[in-house]
């Protein structure tokens, strides 16, 4: 414990200053719009963290993660809405489910390469998508509201007050930021490195390759189910239209990548610029139907066209030539 | 009989679009190893394009089909050379994002010029219906198809016989030797972008014959359009003519015999099954 403390010593004086201005950063501003903003963050924040575990780490590019978010959104909506089971234990439900979704579809899905299973997830999305939309006991296209009159705020994560959800939400990001900062260094993950590296060399150096794949997928899934979970308790209202399109699978791609893939912090990034991106211009432009997404499009053309490596290789390579500086001094 | 008759028929038709569209994503995947996610929306942009024409030169889409494939055509080019030229320097995983950002700024462009209200042509050329006996043939339904077969076949006699075509063709097989003995492998991908892009427009100025024009149109036939080409074996143009015209026959008749609102489950499933077993497609072979 205390070598991984000295090892990281960086790391954590970086976290423990961005966790506190998080926290104070919102008691400066007291804006509705920031507040809600802020909450977006965490939700996108912990979807791209997880799509970075499967996409990211083991280089197995999923196009069709809205499937998982969409379980996490209705396993609290419905367990909320038929037996009043609280956020705070069905948010684990949706992950359990979206996990042994992950286990059972991974085996076949994760043998396909490239483009292919990127269309293949696409295709189980799709299913799932079209499941939710024909399934009346779980509102169908209409969708659900989660909103129940009279019951404890906290118990059933329904605040009035915006800022109550940020820092619950900021919870749940900080655990799974050090869960993966933990395995970051850990054999799983190296594994898993190898397997995007080269998946015959991984193979032929011992590596369980479709053992290794089927457990990043599984923990990826959990995750991203989670975000789903923590995205609805904050709408109160979900529908398969909003929750499960193309476009969301691929925003949660974006999210990691615009960050850094395969990086700790990458995600966290990505969900900061883009998710505030796209706030900022929806509310500004969102009357001129569509200009938003214009917008929005075309930014993300140019900062992948122009930082290929996510915007956190801006900052390592300020460090390295920091460092080289230092050293040519030294 | 009558029934089974009537949802292929329709089938093809539908498919035959399909087909256009997953020809076009197979050019781009197999010359440059991009997933396409900006070919529904080219064909939107033709159907809007073919409207247009319509509406104020009065010209029918059989008519404004080589204007619509001609403006795709440039459309493409210069988005290749904008965009794409540069894109392909970066990670696979990038080029496909880009393309997809692509198809969200061209959705969105013509939610803000046109509206989001739907369209049709009215007036087309061709109309009325044959009653074959067993089965009722609408005549303006039957022009997308010959069209399409029409440039389907241009396609081949393009990709085959001439110097471009071969260029092309040359090049994806592999650039380096293409380049050792002369072709421009810049020009050649900028050619197949861009003629991958007339290819949807044809396909969507054909289908303005009998299909609604709106700004989401496109995302109808994009992951049909996937799944067709990795149906047909991978990049494989004629490959994917048949694997569109599969998924088209796929769409009507699992509407018919198992239920309209389940039927993509039934087809993606469809697929899921096809890829385990035959990874490289229906016509790919071991």
């Amino acid at each position: 414990m205390k070598k991984t403390i000295a090892d990281n010593k960086k790391w954590l004086l970086g976290f423990f200053i961005c966790l506190i201005v998080a926290i104070i950063f919102p008691q400066v501003v007291r804006i509705q719009f920031v507040w809600n903003l802020l909450s977006l963050i965490m939700v996108w924040a912990v979807v791209g963290m997880g799509w970075n575990v499967i996409g990211g780490y083991c280089g197995q590019v999923s196009n069709g993660h809205s499937l998982f978010y969409g379980i996490g959104a209705y396993t609290v909506a419905v367990t909320c809405k038929y037996w009043q089971i609280s956020p705070w234990i069905s948010i684990w439900i949706g992950a359990l489910i979206s996990a042994c979704l992950a286990f059972v579809m991974g085996k076949p899905l994760l043998r396909l390469k490239g483009h292919v299973f990127a269309i293949s997830t696409m295709a189980l999305a799709e299913c799932g998508r079209i499941i939710f939309i024909n399934w009346a006991w779980i509102g169908g296209a209409t969708g659900i509201y989660i909103f129940t009159k009279g019951v404890n705020e906290w118990a059933y994560m329904q605040f009035k007050n915006p800022l109550n959800y940020y820092y619950v939400f900021l919870i749940f990001v900080v655990a799974i930021l050090l869960i993966i900062k933990a395995l970051d260094k850990s054999k799983f993950f190296y594994y898993l490195r190898t397997i995007k590296g080269n998946e015959m060399a991984a193979e032929s150096v011992g590596i369980d390759v479709a053992k290794y794949k089927i457990r990043a997928y599984m923990m990826s899934a959990a995750i991203v189910s989670i975000g789903g979970s923590l995205y609805a308790q904050f709408l109160l209202y979900i529908d398969p239209s909003t929750l499960m399109t193309l476009n969301i699978s691929m925003m949660i791609v974006l999210t990691a990548v615009m960050g850094g893939v395969g990086t700790v912090e990458g995600p966290i990034l990505g969900a900061i610029v883009l998710t505030t991106i796209s706030e900022y211009s929806r509310v500004y432009l969102g009357q001129y139907g569509g200009l938003d997404l214009i917008l929005y499009g075309a930014l993300v053309i140019l900062i992948v066209l122009f930082i290929p490596g996510g915007i956190l290789s801006i900052f390592s390579k300020w460090f390295e030539k920091r460092k080289e500086v230092a050293k040519s001094k030294g | 009989m009558s029934i089974f008759l009537q949802a292929v028929y329709e089938g093809i038709i539908n498919g035959s679009a399909l087909a256009l569209v997953a020809m076009g994503i197979a050019l781009v995947w197999g010359v440059m190893g991009i997933l396409s996610f900006s070919q529904g929306e080219f064909l939107m942009v033709a159907m809007f394009a073919a409207f247009y024409l319509n509406v104020y030169l009065g010209l029918d889409p059989i008519a404004a089909l080589p204007f619509c494939m001609a403006i795709m055509f440039c459309i493409g080019y210069v988005i290749y050379k904008l965009i794409i030229a540069r894109a392909l320097k970066g990670p696979i995983l990038g080029q496909r994002l880009i393309t997809f950002a692509l198809s969200m700024v061209l959705v969105n462009m013509a939610l803000l010029f046109f509206g989001g209200e739907f369209r049709i042509v009215q007036d087309v050329a061709i109309q009325g219906s044959i009653d074959l006996g067993m089965i009722i043939v609408a005549k303006n339904k039957l022009v997308p198809f010959v069209i399409s077969m029409c440039v389907a076949a241009f396609m081949f006699w393009f990709l085959n016989k001439t110097r471009a075509g071969k260029a092309i063709r040359a090049t994806s097989m592999n650039k380096t030797a293409a380049g050792l003995v002369g072709i421009d492998s810049e020009k050649a991908y900028a050619m197949a972008f861009g003629l991958s892009a007339a290819i949807a427009g044809a396909a969507g100025c054909a289908l303005t014959y009998y299909y609604y024009i709106y700004p989401s149109v496109g995302s109808n036939f994009q992951l049909f359009g996937f799944i067709a080409v990795v149906m047909g074996g991978f990049g494989s143009i004629p490959g994917a003519l048949l694997g569109g015209l599969i998924m088209g026959l796929a769409d009507s008749l699992t509407g018919v015999y198992f239920s309209p609102s389940f039927k993509y489950v039934g087809i993606c499933v469809a697929f899921l099954l096809i890829v385990q077993f035959k990874p490289k497609g229906l016509f790919g072979g071991k």
